[in-house]
């Protein structure tokens, strides 16, 4: 049995290993709620450009709400911002968005020389910094990268960039992501010098937007190059119904799939589950967000009874989720297998 | 004729936008009946893309592709077709409720119903209560369809229930809901007339709406 701290049942998890006296508890995506926000002391949009402010919201994920990992980057327009995308970083009660898409004509993309100094990259890599030096051998400390899917969808627009691949553009499509592509390896490789344990590299290649058969195609290979360059583990975030690529995910090289309530566990878990370690899945909307803390129990229980590996929220929880129902997803998996 | 007019609806399900344009031009030419060139060309095109989309044979870009097709066709038929001779099967206003800037579902269902027959305006993308309510007075609209993929935006569709309700409206307009959030559950709590998964399902739930005359 592996020694269980939240860092090593964490670590463990990652890695599908041994397990601990109970099951880890994780946050691929963001867990920051109104709740969370005032115990610390810290609201959004001072989070996603203080690091300072960054780290002390991460931090009381695990100090308040009592999950074994920490992750400072609450949007998804870190990278974006660096590359010349107008983002209003929003308040209390909305994440930020994009307002423009800079290469929405698909020139040729102009990487900034010192994009990791932009201060939305700086915040996240110094937010890292802090948290490592703070929760030392404790707690697992994740970093967030967007490939190049997601980056593409940011500086092209989402709709014209799904229009281009519809109209057969590939040359133009992969252009795109290839030259966005080393923003996501110098990201991730600067989160894990700057301290993180693992990287989430989240990636929308959903099934409520594209086929299996463009992942295989235009990104599937992109996969492989990236999680061949960078050293560290990585779990791939894929929001959306993703069953029918659940075996393409395996085939691109990440340690681990955050994925969502709309697939069944047990079927994720019997279709990749020897690939592939997995981290879910507690329904946001219905559940975490309207729900009462027995539903999450239950849920939760059902993920640590399929056999999945971290269990957490499927995404990005809703602000106005109430913490009893984050504290109700540390409460199942304190209870063992 | 079923042999032209079935090219022209190959050419929408195919995403053959390169070609849509000159097989209409030569229908117009060879006078055939325009809102013929529309119902079994076009219309019947989109449903079989609404088919394919629902059954996972194709996604978004493909129905994008079509969609961007058939308009290039309805781009050239539109400006002959005499207002009174228009067959609209009735007029939906579009948005995506505010606070809220995600918009390829609702630009999807937009593209469907109009290649269904519908008359759609399309308020766009962060849309406030009083622009809704404006516009519902000002076009009379058959049905209001609200578009929201977060779940912080999602009870603004309840703000925009009540509101219809408030200002005597709500009898005049069937609301349809959708968007990654929101579920048939949430739909009947707010009071909503129907809630669609996606494009095709808000299809059908407008069909269901405006029975055919005749």
């Amino acid at each position: 049995m592996v020694k269980s701290t939240p860092r090593n049942l964490i670590m463990s998890a990652v890695f599908n290993g041994r397990k601990g006296e109970r099951p880890a508890v994780g946050n691929p995506t963001s867990i920051v709620c109104h709740g969370l926000m005032d115990a610390a002391g810290v609201s959004f949009p001072e989070a996603h450009l203080d690091a300072q402010a960054m780290a002390d919201l991460a931090l009381a994920g695990h100090e308040i709400l009592g999950f074994d990992t920490v992750m400072p980057e609450y949007s998804v327009h870190q990278e974006s911002a660096a590359l010349g995308c107008e983002v209003h970083w929003g308040d209390r009660n909305t994440m930020p968005d994009a307002k423009s898409s800079p290469y929405a004509d698909f020139t040729d993309i102009r990487i900034p020389e010192s994009v990791l100094e932009k201060p939305s990259m700086r915040v996240v890599l110094d937010a890292l910094s802090i948290l490592r030096r703070h929760v030392g051998d404790r707690v697992a400390l994740f970093g967030k990268v967007m490939g190049p899917w997601t980056l593409s969808y940011h500086m092209a627009g989402t709709q014209n960039f799904l229009l281009q691949i519809g109209l057969g553009e590939k040359d133009k499509v992969l252009r795109m992501m290839r030259q966005l592509m080393p923003v996501t390896v110098a990201f991730a490789k600067a989160q894990f010098q700057a301290g993180a344990d693992v990287v989430v590299l989240a990636d929308h290649v959903t099934g409520d937007l594209a086929g299996p058969y463009h992942y295989e195609e235009l990104l599937l290979p992109l996969h492989r190059e990236i999680t061949q360059e960078i050293g560290g583990p990585l779990i791939l975030h894929v929001c959306g119904n993703c069953n029918d690529r659940l075996e393409l995910f395996a085939q691109a090289g990440f340690d681990a799939y955050h994925f969502e309530w709309q697939m069944d566990a047990k079927t994720v878990v019997r279709k990749v589950g020897r690939l592939l370690s997995l981290a879910g899945c507690v329904n946001n909307p219905q559940v975490l967000y309207q729900g009462t803390p027995d539903d999450v129990h239950a849920q939760a229980r059902y993920a640590i009874e399929a056999g999945v590996n971290i269990i957490c929220p499927e995404c990005a929880i809703p602000l106005a989720t109430p913490m009893e129902n984050l504290k109700a997803i540390v409460a199942a998996a304190h209870e063992g297998y | 004729m079923a042999h032209e007019l079935g090219a022209i609806k190959e050419a929408v399900i195919k995403g053959k936008h390169g070609e849509i344009e000159q097989l209409v031009k030569a229908l117009i030419e060879n006078k055939v009946d325009l809102q013929e060139i529309i119902n079994e060309g076009m219309i019947a095109a989109m449903d079989e893309v609404g088919r394919m989309f629902s059954e996972g044979e194709v996604f978004v870009p493909e129905m994008l592709v079509s969609s961007f097709t058939m308009k290039k066709g309805l781009d050239l038929i539109k400006p002959l077709i005499k207002d009174e001779e228009a067959e609209s099967r009735g007029t939906v206003v579009m948005c995506t409720v505010k606070g809220d800037i995600h918009d390829i579902g609702k630009n999807l269902v937009c593209m469907m119903l109009e290649g269904a027959g519908f008359q759609v305006i399309d308020l766009g993308v962060d849309t406030t209560v009083e622009q809704l309510m404006a516009k519902v007075e000002e076009t009379r609209p058959h049905m209001l369809g609200l578009s929201a993929l977060l779940t912080t935006t999602m009870l603004e569709m309840k703000t925009v229930i009540d509101t219809l309700e408030s200002r005597g409206l709500r009898d005049r307009v069937k609301v349809m809901i959708g968007g990654a959030p929101v579920d048939a559950a949430f739909a009947k709590e707010i009071k909503a007339d129907g809630y669609g998964k996606d494009a095709v399902e808000a299809v059908r739930l407008a069909r269901g709406f405006t029975p055919e005359k005749g």
